[in-house]
């Protein structure tokens, strides 16, 4: 793990085949440089999410390489290990723990698998509910959160992990609209503060003010990568013109 | 008053069908009401009861050891009385509490002379009662808050070691005199058997519930395979199975007191049962847990132990609750295979010429304790829920 | 770089399974040798041979003609006859039974509403052996001899037996009619009221799942309590009521075996006799083991597939 390695996520030739035949990724290639924001974009089926689930071993693939700085995942349980600790998922169902607290779905992982002392990483989780904006629901519980509430919960658990990458899974999908724009503001910040992101989504504005790059995905492979402006303004593949005719 | 029998009338006669099933049962109801009372105050004779109280409820435990088994169950009541006061908090005494004092004391006070308890008997099981009443004012007060918050986290300990103090009272051994599981009986082996049965059939289902969903195939088939075997036998041809076939399949004749086989067999039993509870638990629990608990970097282990379990079990709690009492009952099979529970005691009783034919009164008794223990345990078990779900979380109704 | 095993995701599962294979296989071995040992001291090897020896007991009561010089195979089999008996009546009045308290448990009567919970709440929390000794010893036992027999609608009760359809009293004995013995009535009470008790609440469970809406609508039509039931809410509250009642079916077979208390003579009674005589234990449990397992069996495959038709039905 070379902290001065450039590449964060180096994926050649993935190919997977789910076990009912069906081919999810035809063989992909992505580069994300740290830093990098990276926005997926596609229709569903397209294996946006498979592709991206494939970065922190959530998903398991046949053909081709997938290394996370510097970690190649493979069938090592250690190297899966090793970058599950240092990558960050935030899933369209939020996912929190429901019986426990605010807190404690923060604290969980830092004191059980970074082996942390409490009382410091309780100073960092308040600190980060401070960040994402709901630091007073520090010890309610899930339940008793709206949906936005939530996945800023689910933001902030996280980052408590202190991950070198975030990986977001259609993070806004399931909210109503007038929440989509408070996880969406958190994002924003996150990005500009540095965090190198990969997000599945279907927010066009957000794709368009943060991405650097943005990504459309088909059928399993890769369709086109371009810059946001040029992506979105002047789509070279007549795939990609199609999707954006759907979806703007 | 008047309001109420206007209603009453209303709803039970609203049609003429109603009206005749109303009539009848009624008529049926105060006959065999009246029936069986007749019968309690005048032709039955209760001193088969008052003659065999010491027996029933703990079998041959000798005499001059009883003083561990007050020291037991006062220790039990203070704890259950800390317990309710903890329960209840700082909400005052509420009708059903006050409901339910007033029905101790009156039993408290009246069934020991009744079964001929000698006054200092009489005497500790009113002073058993006060240490009870007394625990539960001492940690619903407003001043005990505090202390009652900070046992909190050790409540699961405190019942733990008071758990296992109680087996070295009944057992004896380490100081105190021993006493061999075969004096055990009546109420007390029943109770004993019970409990630990439950603390040991836990973790075994538990684990077979694990091996059940397991993505190995040898320990999901495995897993399976006793499951529905188990769960497919007659318990009494497992009883007999342990009692008899043990000794063959152990070394040289070695085999264990009959008391520890048929513990061990209501253990594995149990388990295979709770095991299906448990998955029903497991099932409920939705994928992106295990993936959020993973991606968050938690072994295997952690997410089963932190994340999932907790959740599976309170899901899975009403269907254990179910578990625990149809436990309780199948004790009785003990006295099948010649053990003396409560059951088996009462049988040995009725087969003494000296109370031949007073099998109603004895076995009227038993169904008292019985439904008054299973009902405990169904409000504890109702009670327990209640305490755990978390705030906003909703669980899944038990399974019919 | 090759992964070393221990750490390979697809290779470390099979190692443990190849490892826990392998221990259990070890412990089954010297079980096994434990067992083999020990037979062979008692001089029991694992056969069947010994079915054929007369058994040289009685069976109190059978259906299958069957006397002591008969062989040990026939005395098993006319106790699952006698199991049989008890099963098959036993589902018919306990599904009768509960169906019953189930819907009363809907009615508008508020009498008969308490009286079911009460009925339910009774007799869940009692266990099943103590209702049956209650029944066998405390009730039947006492009743009066043949001359002085209960009368019920259609039959008669005494001390030697229950009479249905009809019989005489002759010379002091009453004879024609079918005819119940004591054990098999007190075993057959209290099954059935222990399980219909359940059944009522698998009931009421499903008809509690129909929502309230088809209530209503069929109200609305004009048609009366009875037959909303019978037409429009039983029907769909048996998806939820088939599956409920294959579980309490196999309890039932199940709790036949307490038989044995209260001396019917059913499957398990004559086994244990059997066991006694003979000393044979593996072979007996075994033969159990597979009887009560193919009757599980039995009663799984008619409920999935009465289960297949209430579902095909909705289409």
């Amino acid at each position: 793990m070379n902290a001065t390695k450039q590449l964060m996520i180096e994926a050649k030739g993935v190919q997977k085949w789910y076990p009912n035949g069906f081919h999810a990724l035809r063989g992909v290639d992505l580069e994300v440089n740290r830093g990098e924001k990276v926005v997926i974009m596609g229709p569903s089926g397209s294996g946006k999410s498979t592709f991206l689930r494939t970065f922190n071993a959530l998903e398991d693939y046949q053909e081709g390489t997938v290394v996370v700085d510097g970690m190649e995942l493979n069938n090592d349980l250690r190297n899966i290990d090793a970058v599950r600790k240092e990558v960050g998922m935030v899933f369209q169902q939020f996912n929190l723990f429901p019986h426990l607290s605010v807190l404690d779905n923060l604290l969980l992982a830092p004191i059980w698998v970074r082996k942390r002392n409490r009382a410091e990483v309780e100073q960092q989780a308040l600190a980060l509910l401070e960040r994402v904006g709901i630091a007073e629901q520090a010890h309610k519980f899930p339940g008793q959160l709206s949906g936005g509430q939530q996945q800023r919960v689910a933001i902030a658990r996280a980052l408590c992990m202190e991950p070198r990458l975030m990986l977001f899974d259609e993070p806004t999908s399931s909210l109503d609209p007038e929440k989509v724009r408070e996880v969406l503001d958190v994002m924003r910040q996150l990005a500009i503060d540095g965090m190198t992101m990969v997000v599945v989504t279907h927010e066009v504005g957000f794709a368009r003010e943060v991405a650097d790059r943005v990504v459309l995905m088909d059928e399993g492979r890769v369709v086109e990568i371009a810059p946001p402006d040029q992506f979105f303004n002047h789509p070279e593949h007549e795939r990609s013109k199609r999707f954006l005719a759907q979806i703007l | 008053m008047k309001r109420l029998t206007i209603s009453l009338r209303r709803q039970l006669f609203a049609t003429p069908a109603d009206g005749i099933i109303s009539v009848g049962l009624l008529a049926l109801l105060s006959w065999a009401g009246w029936g069986v009372l007749n019968w309690a105050i005048n032709s039955a004779q209760w001193l088969v009861v008052r003659a065999n109280a010491a027996a029933l409820t703990i079998g041959r435990y000798p005499e001059a050891q009883e003083w561990r088994l007050w020291l037991l169950l006062g220790m039990l009541t203070s704890l259950a009385g800390l317990s309710w006061g903890r329960l209840r908090g700082a909400s005052g005494w509420p009708l059903n509490d006050r409901i339910a004092a007033g029905l101790l004391l009156v039993l408290a006070v009246g069934v020991p002379p009744l079964l001929a308890f000698g006054p200092l008997n009489q005497i500790r099981v009113l002073f058993l009662l006060l240490i009870l009443l007394l625990g539960r004012l001492a940690f619903s007060h407003r001043l005990s808050q505090a202390l009652s918050k900070r046992f909190g986290d050790w409540w699961a300990l405190i019942w733990g070691v008071a758990y296992v103090f109680g087996l070295w009272l009944i057992a004896g051994g380490l100081g105190l005199q021993a006493v061999r599981p075969s004096d055990w009986g009546g109420l007390l082996f029943t109770l004993l058997i019970t409990s630990l049965t439950l603390l040991l059939a836990l973790p075994l289902g538990v684990i077979l519930a694990l091996g059940r969903r397991s993505s190995l195939p040898l320990f999901r088939y495995i897993s399976v395979g006793i499951i529905e075997l188990i769960r497919g036998a007659p318990l009494i041809t497992l009883l007999f199975l342990g009692q008899n076939l043990v000794g063959f399949l152990a070394p040289n004749g070695l085999a264990p007191d009959r008391v520890w086989r048929a513990t061990g067999v209501l253990t594995v039993f149990a388990a295979a049962y709770l095991a299906e509870a448990i998955r029903g638990g497991l099932n409920a629990i939705p994928r992106g847990q295990f993936e959020a608990a993973r991606s968050l970097g938690l072994s295997n282990v952690h997410t089963m132990a932190l994340v999932v379990l907790p959740q599976a079990l309170k899901v899975a709690l009403p269907a254990m609750g179910g578990q625990c009492i149809s436990l309780l009952q199948d004790t009785t099979l003990l006295s099948i295979i010649g053990l003396f529970d409560l059951l088996g005691i009462a049988r040995s009783v009725l087969a003494n010429p000296d109370w031949l034919g007073r099998y109603a009164e004895v076995y009227l008794l038993l169904a008292v304790l019985y439904w008054c223990s299973c009902a405990a345990l169904s409000l504890g078990s109702r009670a327990l829920e209640k305490r755990l779900a978390s705030p906003g979380l909703q669980s899944i109704p038990k399974p019919q | 770089m090759p992964v070393p095993w221990w750490r390979d995701n697809r290779k470390l599962g099979w190692f443990i399974q190849l490892a826990a294979g392998l221990f259990l296989l070890l412990a089954i071995a010297l079980l096994l040798g434990n067992l083999e040992r020990n037979l062979a001291r008692a001089g029991l090897r694992l056969t069947l041979g010994w079915l054929n020896q007369p058994a040289g007991f009685d069976i109190a009561e059978t259906l299958l003609p069957y006397r002591a010089s008969d062989s040990y195979g026939r005395a098993l089999l006319a106790g699952f006859v006698n199991t049989l008996r008890v099963v098959v009546s036993g589902l018919v009045l306990a599904t009768a039974l509960g169906v019953a308290v189930g819907a009363a448990s809907f009615s508008g009567n508020p009498l008969l509403r308490s009286v079911t919970r009460v009925y339910v709440e009774l007799v869940r929390n009692i266990p099943l052996l103590l209702q049956l000794v209650f029944w066998y010893f405390a009730v039947f036992l006492s009743l009066p001899s043949a001359d002085q027999a209960l009368q019920l609608p259609g039959m008669q009760l005494a001390k030697s037996g229950i009479y249905l359809f009809g019989a005489d009293l002759v010379n002091g004995e009453l004879v024609g009619g079918l005819r119940l013995s004591l054990e098999l009535a007190a075993l057959l009470t209290g099954l059935v009221i222990y399980s219909a008790a359940f059944i009522a609440e698998v009931v009421r469970g499903g008809i509690a799942s129909v929502p309230l809406g088809q209530w209503e609508a069929a109200k609305s039509l004009g048609l009366k309590p009875l037959q909303i039931l019978r037409l429009v809410v039983l029907p769909q509250a048996l998806r939820v009521i088939v599956p409920g009642l294959n579980s309490q079916y196999i309890s039932l077979a199940k709790n036949s075996s307490l038989a044995v208390a209260i001396g019917y003579p059913d499957l398990y009674a004559v086994a244990e006799t059997t066991l006694n005589q003979t000393g044979r234990g593996i072979e007996v449990f075994l033969l159990l083991l597979v009887v009560y397992l193919m009757l599980d069996l039995v009663i799984s495959v008619v409920m999935n597939a009465i289960d297949r038709l209430v579902r095909l039905q909705e289409r």
